[in-house]
């Protein structure tokens, strides 16, 4: 499996540098896009000091983390965030008569070189916020930062297959997806106790991402010591079962109705 | 002109057939202003000494006709049968239509703007007015506000327009066009403060703000309807909107004249 | 119990109505409408181990739809199919990697890499083992004649090359069963006798059973014994293709070359009369009507300076076929 992953990786980096000039041109911009993100935040904390009692590197370090996942997705998942692409030209035809698993070969289909550079900003953010923070440093807390990592890298891949999912039964309306995933990141980049109560709930028990980067986040920087902050990241794994089972599900409409 | 007039109808029956699309785009626009909302006013909130750049309700009547107008003001997006004229090189064949090549796009583009606005605005604008206090979006200030901010916002399509298309006349000189798109991309939405509202912006980018086209795309309607760039500057800046749009569109259509002779040329 | 076992399957598809004009695209905009269509009705057939079947038919006659659903892309809304003994659709895995498929419309090809890479790609998919991998790659590779070929970026190939590149793509694995859909459109001669011959060769060689869909009748001609002629979802024809020809084989076309306008004629056995450049074109039922019987008739009435008698090609079979079921 992991040599399958690697072969294909191998296989879309060779596609994409094909085009020297317009790969270092992309990277580029990739760069100012991601630039702007930050900038946004730095900006408005020029003019203000906190936002409800979290201040500028607080917010980064939140910030970060949901980039991260959302950029690890992005690049070495691209098959799985562009999945109506595989509907529409027929490559999912084509998965269907090889004998590997569906999602898995989706994962495998394409991998986003340019975006690594996102990922690169998302980490080089985490690291400018870690050191402006004056962290306590211990064990757990490198634990929880990792298992803040992981669990947004496996919410993101989460929301991916369920829009995935939605593919199979229809490509129209699909903007909607924006919602969850652009809507989500930019959402979540803000600790949610900054929300009402009706986004509160729904992104913490319909899509979790408090679990994500604001239940740790509060155990990270030490406003709390409850073991379950740090733990609360693993949700993500009951998140991740009814995005699976939808998969499922929408594969089997897929061949039963066709297109 | 009749046939100009065609692509609005045209427009309209393909942007009819993807209900689901407006659906969504309405939902997500509606999400996303809600979002853009709380944020704001937890920084409200929380910074209550502080001298704020500009005035709550202003800010967030900003964000909701951002949202409304969304579909209409967003500085880029592929068009799929330009673009694959550009890479294929059936430029040559412009030439031999009766129409004009720069404006025939231009309508095209515009059509799909205004039509696909339309389908959406509307429930957006009406839910951002029966929001309950402080979410709800305001009045427009004055009558002579709302007018100017009619024709303003009737520029910004404009602008909109002749910039987008601008990027894709860009592609004809080059092939790495896409790199330079979504650089367009990053700096039209900085400057014409759809990522945080100009005001918000350090001093040094309100002054480069000041001298490109991009904050009529955007910043200028929506703070002249609530008085937040008062009616007095406003009619100046609408002349000088008006100029942005005439320079643009002189540019684009030098740039296609050009592009369309080096396409003979070279035969495609 | 055949190899390859199709009964009674059908495919229905929900389709979304859609008029023209801004009034009908409104009333769609608010209120969508559905039919539903019939793309497979009543399918069946057997195929033998080792056979070549042409299933041919017009377009959305329902070919690529009975492919798919032999692949185990698509499940039947009715029916049953049943391949050496396994399900395609629940046994998918197990199944698909005893079939190749090629669709000829559609690549799985990396466009700006060497077929090479994405060959390299499969082997890992499929599991092949290295040796082996090597051996048949060498083998499909020499018998399409692809040496350099291989080492090209796919962008830069010819239609035909890339078409042959599919094929090898396809069959590394060396599948028992091979569905081609299309595995000629838009090939140059030369292309199409190597794709040909070496369809053939894989079928006499390895024993691989064959099913290919095709628009090409010389396809047919020269590779499928037995063809299954599909029309509106249905198959109207399913049989030799010596016994179609030899039904329509009768069929003769006449040419005549003449200065004179010959006017309607009257008699049993024609079937068809057409004005073309310098004459005319008739096409008879020499069961019917002997040829003999129907130039002296006409040679008497008018002055002809060329005759040329011709058999129908299976194209022109083919064509009547449809006309004869109206599809």
């Amino acid at each position: 499996m992991v040599k399958l992953f690697i072969e294909s990786l191998k296989l879309s980096i060779k596609n994409e540098i094909e085009y020297k000039a317009s790969f270092i041109m992309n990277s580029i911009s990739q760069f100012f896009v991601f630039f702007t993100y930050y900038f946004t935040i730095v900006a408005l904390f020029n003019k203000f000091n906190n936002i409800k009692g979290f201040n500028v590197y607080e917010i980064l370090l939140c910030f970060s983390i949901i980039q991260f996942g959302f950029a690890f997705n992005e690049t070495f998942f691209r098959g799985i965030d562009r999945f109506e692409d595989l509907v529409i030209d027929g490559s999912l035809d084509r998965f269907l008569v090889r004998p590997r698993g569906i999602l898995f070969q989706t994962m495998c289909q394409k991998m986003h070189l340019i975006k690594i550079f996102r990922l690169l900003q998302a980490i080089i953010i985490l690291v400018i916020a870690l050191i402006k923070l004056n962290i306590s440093w211990s064990i757990t807390k490198v634990i929880v930062l990792l298992l803040m990592l992981i669990s947004s890298t496996l919410i993101f891949f989460g929301i991916f297959v369920l829009t995935a999912s939605y593919c199979f039964i229809t490509v129209q309306g699909l903007e909607v997806k924006n919602l969850f995933t652009d809507g989500g990141k930019h959402m979540a980049q803000y600790p949610i106790s900054i929300y009402k109560k009706g986004i509160v709930f729904v992104f913490t028990f319909i899509i979790p991402y408090a679990f994500i980067n604001y239940y740790p986040l509060l155990f990270f920087i030490g406003r709390t010591n409850n073991i379950l902050y740090m733990l609360s990241p693993l949700m993500v794994f009951v998140f991740l079962i009814p995005c699976l089972l939808s998969f499922k599900i929408g594969l089997k409409h897929y061949t039963g109705a066709g297109s | 002109m009749r046939s100009y007039l065609n692509y609005f109808k045209l427009s309209l029956i393909t942007n009819l057939q993807y209900r689901a699309a407006a659906l969504a785009g309405i939902t997500t626009q509606i999400f996303f202003g809600l979002v853009y909302v709380m944020v704001y006013l937890a920084l409200y909130e929380s910074n209550k000494g502080v001298n704020a750049p500009m005035d709550m309700q202003n800010l967030i009547t900003y964000l909701w006709l951002g949202q409304a107008f969304f579909a209409m003001t967003f500085p880029f997006s592929k068009n799929i049968e330009l673009t694959n004229m550009i890479k294929n090189g059936n430029l040559a064949y412009e030439l031999v239509r009766p129409q004009n090549f720069y404006f025939k796009f231009y309508i095209k583009f515009l059509a799909s703007r205004y039509v696909s606005t339309m389908l959406r605005f509307l429930p957006i604008i009406v839910l951002a007015f029966v929001l309950p206090h402080p979410y709800k979006m305001a009045m427009p200030y004055s009558l002579g506000n709302f007018i100017v901010f009619l024709l303003a916002l009737f520029l910004s399509s404009l602008l909109v327009i002749s910039l987008a298309l601008l990027m894709h006349i860009v592609a004809m000189f080059t092939i790495d066009a896409s790199g330079i798109q979504s650089m367009y991309m990053v700096v039209a939405e900085l400057f014409m403060g759809s990522i945080v509202p100009l005001p918000f912006l350090p001093k040094i980018l309100i002054t480069i703000g000041n001298f490109l086209p991009f904050r009529f795309m955007s910043d200028f309607p929506y703070r002249v309807y609530s008085n937040d760039i008062p009616l007095k500057e406003g009619l100046p800046l609408l002349l000088l909107s008006l100029a942005w749009v005439i320079i643009t569109i002189l540019i684009g259509l030098l740039l296609s004249k050009k592009a369309l002779k080096k396409a003979v040329i070279q035969g495609g | 119990m055949s190899y390859i076992t199709v009964d009674g399957i059908s495919k229905t598809f929900k389709v979304a109505k859609r008029n023209s004009g801004l009034r009908a695209a409104l009333k769609s905009f608010f209120n969508k409408e559905y039919t539903y269509i019939d793309a497979v009705k009543n399918v069946s057939f057997t195929i033998e181990k080792g056979e070549i079947v042409g299933y041919i038919g017009p377009n959305g006659a329902g070919k690529s739809t009975t492919i798919k659903m032999l692949c185990g892309i698509l499940l039947p809304t009715a029916g049953n199919i049943k391949v050496n003994n396994m399900n395609p659709f629940t046994d998918r895995k197990k199944y698909v990697s005893n079939i190749g498929v090629v669709f000829g419309q559609r690549s799985q090809l990396a466009w700006d890499i060497p077929a090479e890479d994405t060959f390299d790609l499969l082997r890992d998919i499929y599991n092949i083992e290295e040796n082996e991998y090597q051996k048949t790659k060498e083998e499909l590779i020499n018998l399409l004649d692809l040496k350099d070929v291989i080492k090209k970026p796919v962008r830069s190939l010819s239609l035909g090359q890339r078409m042959r590149c599919e094929i090898v793509a396809s069959l590394l694995h060396n599948p028992k069963i091979l569905f081609l859909d299309e595995p000629t459109i838009g090939l140059d001669a030369k292309s199409k006798k190597i794709v040909r011959d070496f369809i053939l060769k894989i079928n006499k060689e390895k024993k691989v059973t064959i099913m290919l869909t095709t628009h090409d009748m010389t396809d047919i001609d020269k590779l499928a014994k037995r063809i299954i002629l599909i029309g509106k979802g249905q198959i109207l024809y399913d049989g030799s293709l010596s016994d179609l020809k030899q039904k329509y084989g009768s069929y003769k076309k006449i040419t005549l070359i003449t200065k004179d306008t010959i006017k309607d004629i009257k008699v049993k056995g024609l079937i068809s009369k057409k004005k073309i450049d310098g004459g005319y074109s008739f096409i008879i039922d020499s069961n019917v009507l002997t040829i003999s019987k129907f130039i002296n008739n006409l040679s008497t009435k008018y002055s002809i300076i060329d005759i040329d008698v011709d058999n129908e090609n299976i194209d022109d079979v083919v064509l009547k076929l449809y006309q004869d079921y109206e599809i």
